[in-house]
């Protein structure tokens, strides 16, 4: 029922059943990538409506309730992707970003989820910077994450 | 403006539990400034009830929406055509906002989201410092625009009290010095000699003693 978290080995080609259901929001700072309106459609080809990519101007656009629609509207995850830190070409976006990450890890926690559920991801300067490749790293990682309660429900009533 | 800020969700939930249908409604004007009851403040709290009663298998129906100001009935009035399709009114308004709408619609439960709080200036983003009292008898002229029943700790019409260091409060250290800040600013402005009299106790007959005040002005009425 946690997150990713460090050290955590890195997940085969090979998806669990559990993985194959989770679903994927990622909001990304813009500026990351230039290509990645083509590079996020490689993803998205490859995992149809699990995961939905959200560009943004600047991560510090990002808001607690751009997450909580995310989670509510079936994302098991829900990441945002900033620049290095340091590196924001706004100067304090991705600063932002986490401070306003933070704010909604507190909400998600009054109604009993896990915060983990909320992941900011500030990419390394020397790491891969396509937001594809970003996001199949992201994803790998996620092979304990359980569903959200909030899906499972979902699929109880049906 | 007035400052508020959410109540705990669990309380909130308490209050909303007999009921499935909530009409959820914020205020745009001060409570939206200070973040806790504006467009954005009315979403997240929906989302957040909805996602609870979700994970615990519930029924609910929440709609949002948002006054331009919650405690003017001609705003209130937005909410006639809605109130009667729900069960509550769960208000993020402040406490004259929430009596207002109660005023207007005695018949539907009308349940407060924030804890009011105080008077206030938005100091800078996210920091909202209290700064008025409303004692309805504002002598902020003669300590150069610093309230120091509000700003000082000990309340001191005849200050400083010598307690505080490096120009802030002994009581609170993080606070600037009420008296200070007086000081400083008439000294700067050349107006040092306000100080000189001995200012009276202030005349607390306009603020409390005879229950809850009211401005009656005649030209303004219908």
């Amino acid at each position: 029922m946690t997150g990713a978290s460090k050290g955590r080995p890195f997940f085969p080609r090979a998806m669990t059943t559990m993985e194959k259901e989770l679903s994927f929001a990622i909001f990304f700072c813009q500026q990351l990538d230039p290509d990645q309106d083509v590079n996020r459609r490689i993803l998205e080809k490859e995992l149809g409506p699990r995961i939905r990519f959200f560009p943004l101007p600047c991560s510090g656009r990002i808001e607690a309730l751009h997450l909580m629609r995310a989670l509510e509207a079936g994302a098991d995850k829900v990441y945002v992707v900033t620049c290095p830190i340091g590196a924001c070409r706004y100067q304090e976006g991705n600063l932002r970003a986490k401070k306003r990450l933070e704010f909604a890890q507190k909400l998600v926690e009054e109604i009993g989820l896990e915060p983990e559920r909320f992941e900011l991801v500030n990419v390394a300067s020397l790491g891969p910077t396509s937001v594809d490749a970003i996001a199949r790293d992201l994803i790998n990682r996620e092979h304990k994450l359980a569903a959200s309660p909030l899906n499972t429900k979902k699929d109880e009533k049906k | 403006m007035i400052t508020a800020e959410r109540k705990p969700l669990p309380e909130i939930k308490e209050s909303i539990s007999p009921y499935k249908k909530i009409l959820i409604v914020g205020c745009g004007t001060c409570v939206a400034e200070c973040a806790s009851g504006g467009e954005k403040e009315v979403a997240l709290l929906a989302s957040a009830l909805r996602m609870d009663a979700k994970k615990e298998g519930r029924d609910i129906e929440v709609r949002e929406i948002t006054l331009d100001r919650q405690c003017v009935y001609e705003f209130i009035d937005q909410l006639t055509a809605l109130v009667d399709q729900y069960d509550a009114i769960l208000s993020l308004g402040c406490g004259a906002g929430v009596q207002a709408v109660a005023e207007v619609f005695p018949k539907i439960h009308i349940i407060p989201a924030l804890n009011t709080t105080f008077l206030a200036q938005t100091k800078e983003a996210g920091l909202w410092l209290e700064n008025c009292r409303g004692c309805g008898d504002c002598k902020l002229d003669y300590f150069a625009d610093v309230c120091p029943i509000t700003r000082c700790a000990k309340g001191l019409f005849n200050g400083p009290c010598g307690g505080s260091k490096g120009g802030n409060c002994e009581v609170d250290p993080e606070t600037p010095c009420a008296w200070h800040l007086i000081v400083t600013r008439l000294e700067e402005s050349g107006r040092l000699g306000k100080l000189a009299p001995v200012y009276p106790p202030a005349n607390w007959s306009k603020k409390e003693g005879k229950g809850p005040r009211k401005i009656v002005r005649e030209d303004q009425r219908h």
